[in-house]
């Protein structure tokens, strides 16, 4: 396949998850549902599909009946789809404590959507001491026993460490695409989200196969027309309005601190006595990040080096609107883009805008400024 | 200001009174703190929900943010200090005690509650995890250590063993983090004492509130949003201990009398749920008391009565707080304080700038509405950004509440 054609496929697998989901049903797979930092690893581990639920941009309405308006979109907008049956078919969701707005969603969703099993996985913010690690185990033995109540195949360590492999060789792969694509400018931001996002939703061998096509696709093609390099941050970064408006405005994004992109695939497995304690340690040697303790706020010290590492000029800061981890970041990311001679645009954005205008204009104004 | 005014007219309390003295208790630990730094020693900023018993046994003074912030708010200074830190780039959607707290950190300066500057910050999330990133930011912002209790958010309605397991382990590393900062030494003995003034005081705060449950009840629920800091901060104290049990004591005391704190006829029992709406308080309170309606309980009733045999106890009392317990369990616990206190309505405050405590609240209302029969009304509000009131809205809600309390009475 050729590069467009590849990216034409990662397109259609981000834009219509539904119909991943009733693929792997119809093949007889079970589904279970996760978002940020949940162990994915365990659920392939058992023979089931690890599918992101991350909500969507959509009107929410049956969730207004659990979440009062203050509460993050994406939170709410899942809670939506949830009661509108588009998971159905999902054995369980798997939904972390890391903040908040991710602690009201688990308790919302099991009086909401109780066909969809709610497991929760507690993780520890004091994770980097022994004690960090035995609670971190003991939350993946939790989700282990509660998805072998639900009916999956026993867990085995040997099994896991399989999907070790599977999963650290699609972190190695999209971390090389993640830099291959910043050297093909010809790539569209829209392109580069489709990427990552169909990440979500399939199983990750077959998520590996279709990128390592794309990368030996890409090193085949000369690269494009220089563009404005930018930098992202935020929680996520796929709403195609927003991508398309950057695009217009000839602005590439060359590296980025996205939750539902480059952050999920920064930590690594240890080599450790068992697969599952090895899967711990990813998870606890994982940092930079807004939902997980940081008094040194490393994440600010990182995107500036990131960005200026790939030679971003700029950092667009897509901040979430009501996520209080990405908002208590935010002023501190300013001051030190602008200390290091990058220019900053914070862009509040949720999963039900409807008018982009203010956005445009903000980005356009962001444009002439990395252009001065 | 208008609450200014309106205090400058009340008559000063009995000095004998367990309202005065709980009132002394707290503007001592401030008062405490400032004269810790004069001698040298090293102070800090704690979260309300750390584990106080550490500080108090090590001799260490602490103040409290969230007191301050809502102190602040009450005292009619929410709104500019909550700008000072909107013009650094803080949202507004933040939580008010967070951006009060920040504009204090950089103006070091509020005519609404002055504290000493900290040499380093303690912090706990067992309230939510918002008080992580406030923390950080503070530290950040400050260049002082801090020390963080992770207390995770249990699905669960019991305490599991590794949650145990784990928050002990950080309670000895915070005792270790602090006594390397500030050269004091922790002994069993001390600790033993404040375990004990501990237990006397939540004793005495249980036993207090639960005199609700006389008709009338002998007290005003909003004596309760005053009392419980004293719960909170400094329950581990020997005058905490003795002053809750004269308000224990002038409870009964109101009972056998026929009296009460609460001015007026008891029309109507209700339980408030929230933080109180500390720049609208006398708003609040008297868009209750027009209408002849007691809050009699909220879970500050019960959530404070730290009662625990040791210190692994401890440490699994102090996962059961509210806001770190599931949907069931926070439900039961107010269904007990409604059944027991005879409640007729539940008047659930939503506050923008609580997110864990106001994101399943219209669930768990519902299902305590239902198992109590009784009606639940709700309205929009802040622990301390006056913006985030309307005094309107509030006066149609209980209102509307009233109306339903009135026709289930006539039933």
């Amino acid at each position: 396949m050729s590069v467009k054609e590849i990216l034409g496929r990662f397109h259609e697998i981000a834009a219509d998850p539904k119909a991943m989901k009733d693929k792997y049903l119809s093949e007889g797979r079970e589904i279970v549902l996760v978002n940020y930092y949940t162990p994915e690893e365990i659920v392939h581990s058992m023979g089931a599909v690890p599918m992101g639920a991350w909500g969507a941009d959509v009107k929410i309405n049956e969730a207004k009946k659990y979440f009062p308006t203050f509460i993050c979109s994406i939170v709410q907008s899942a809670v939506e789809l949830g009661m509108k049956g588009e998971y159905a078919g999902a054995k369980a969701f798997i939904i972390p404590s890391l903040c908040d707005s991710l602690k009201v969603m688990g308790q919302n969703w099991k009086v909401a959507v109780p066909s969809i099993k709610f497991i929760p996985m507690t993780y520890p913010q004091n994770r980097k001491p022994e004690y960090g690690a035995q609670f971190t185990k003991a939350g993946y033995e939790r989700v282990i026993s509660e998805l072998e109540e639900l009916g999956l195949p026993r867990f085995s360590d040997e099994k896991l460490k399989a999907s070790l492999s599977v999963y650290e060789e699609h972190n190695r792969v999209m971390n090389e695409v993640s830099e291959l694509m910043a050297s093909h400018p010809e790539i569209s931001n829209q392109e580069r989200s489709d990427v990552f996002k169909s990440a979500f939703f399939m199983l990750k061998e077959e998520h590996t196969a279709l990128v390592k096509e794309l990368i030996n696709a890409l090193k085949e093609q000369k690269p494009g027309t220089d563009k404005l390099k930018i930098m992202t941050s935020g929680i996520i970064c796929d709403a195609p309005d927003i991508l398309k408006i950057l695009d217009e405005n000839g602005l590439q994004i060359v590296c980025d601190d996205v939750c539902t992109e480059t952050r999920q695939y920064r930590a690594s497995y240890k080599e450790k006595a068992t697969a599952l304690d090895s899967l711990v340690s990813k998870f606890c040697d994982m940092d930079q990040d807004t939902l997980l303790y940081d008094a040194d706020k490393t994440r600010i010290d990182y995107i500036v080096e990131k960005a200026k590492k790939t030679g971003a000029k700029g950092v667009l800061l897509l901040l979430t609107k009501f996520c209080d981890p990405e908002e208590f970041d935010a002023p501190m990311i300013r001051k030190a883009c602008e200390k290091a001679g990058l220019s900053v645009n914070i862009i509040e954005i949720d999963r039900q805008m409807v008018n982009y205008e203010q956005a445009r204009t903000s980005i356009e104004t962001f444009r002439d400024l990395l252009n001065g | 200001m208008a609450e200014e005014q309106v205090k400058k007219h009340r008559t000063p309390p009995d000095p004998n009174s367990a309202k005065y003295k709980l009132g002394q208790i707290a503007a001592k630990a401030y008062q405490d703190a400032f004269d810790a730094k004069v001698r040298g020693e090293k102070i800090g900023w704690c979260a309300s929900n750390f584990p106080v018993e550490i500080p108090e046994t090590l001799g260490i003074a602490v103040v409290y943010p969230e007191n301050q912030a809502a102190a602040i708010a009450a005292r009619g200074f929410g709104q500019q200090m909550c700008e000072i830190s909107e013009a650094d780039g803080y949202s507004n959607d933040i939580c008010a005690y967070a951006r009060i707290s920040l504009a204090y950190a950089k103006t070091k300066d509020c005519e609404g509650q002055q504290v000493p500057m900290p040499d380093f910050v303690l912090c706990c999330n067992n309230i939510c995890n918002c008080m992580i990133k406030w923390y950080e930011n503070l530290a950040k912002e400050l260049g002082i250590p801090m020390i963080m209790i992770d207390i995770p958010f249990n699905p669960d309605y019991d305490v599991p063993e590794s949650e145990v397991a784990y928050v002990k382990a950080q309670f000895l590393d915070a005792i270790h983090q602090l006594e390397k900062i500030t050269g004091k030494k922790w002994s069993p003995e001390k600790y033993k004492e404040v375990m004990e003034y501990s237990g006397r005081s939540s004793r005495a705060w249980l036993a207090a509130t639960a005199t609700a449950k006389y008709e009338p009840s002998p007290f005003n629920g909003f004596d309760l949003l005053n009392h419980m800091a004293v719960m909170v901060t400094a329950r581990g104290k020997k005058e905490a201990a003795e002053a809750m049990e004269l308000l224990l004591k002038e409870y009964e005391q109101n009972h056998a009398e026929g009296k009460s704190t609460y001015r007026g006829e008891e029309k109507y029992r209700i339980m408030f749920e929230g933080i109180a709406c500390w720049p609208y308080l006398r708003a609040t309170s008297h868009g209750l008391k027009d209408r002849g309606i007691n809050m009699v309980t909220t879970i500050y009733a019960d959530a404070f009565g730290f009662i625990y045999k040791d210190f692994d106890d401890m440490c699994a009392q102090y996962c059961k707080v509210p806001n770190a317990i599931n949907l069931e369990y926070a439900r039961d616990k107010r269904v007990k304080l409604c059944k027991e206190n005879k409640v007729e309505g539940l008047l659930v405050h939503t506050n923008r700038s609580c997110k864990l405590w106001s994101g399943f609240m219209p669930e768990m209302s519902r299902q305590i509405g239902e198992e109590c029969g009784i009606p639940v009304a709700s309205f929009d509000g802040d622990q301390a950004d006056p913006r985030n009131f309307s005094e309107a809205q509030y006066d149609t809600r209980v209102q509307g509440l009233t109306e339903i309390m009135e026709a289930n009475k006539e039933g």
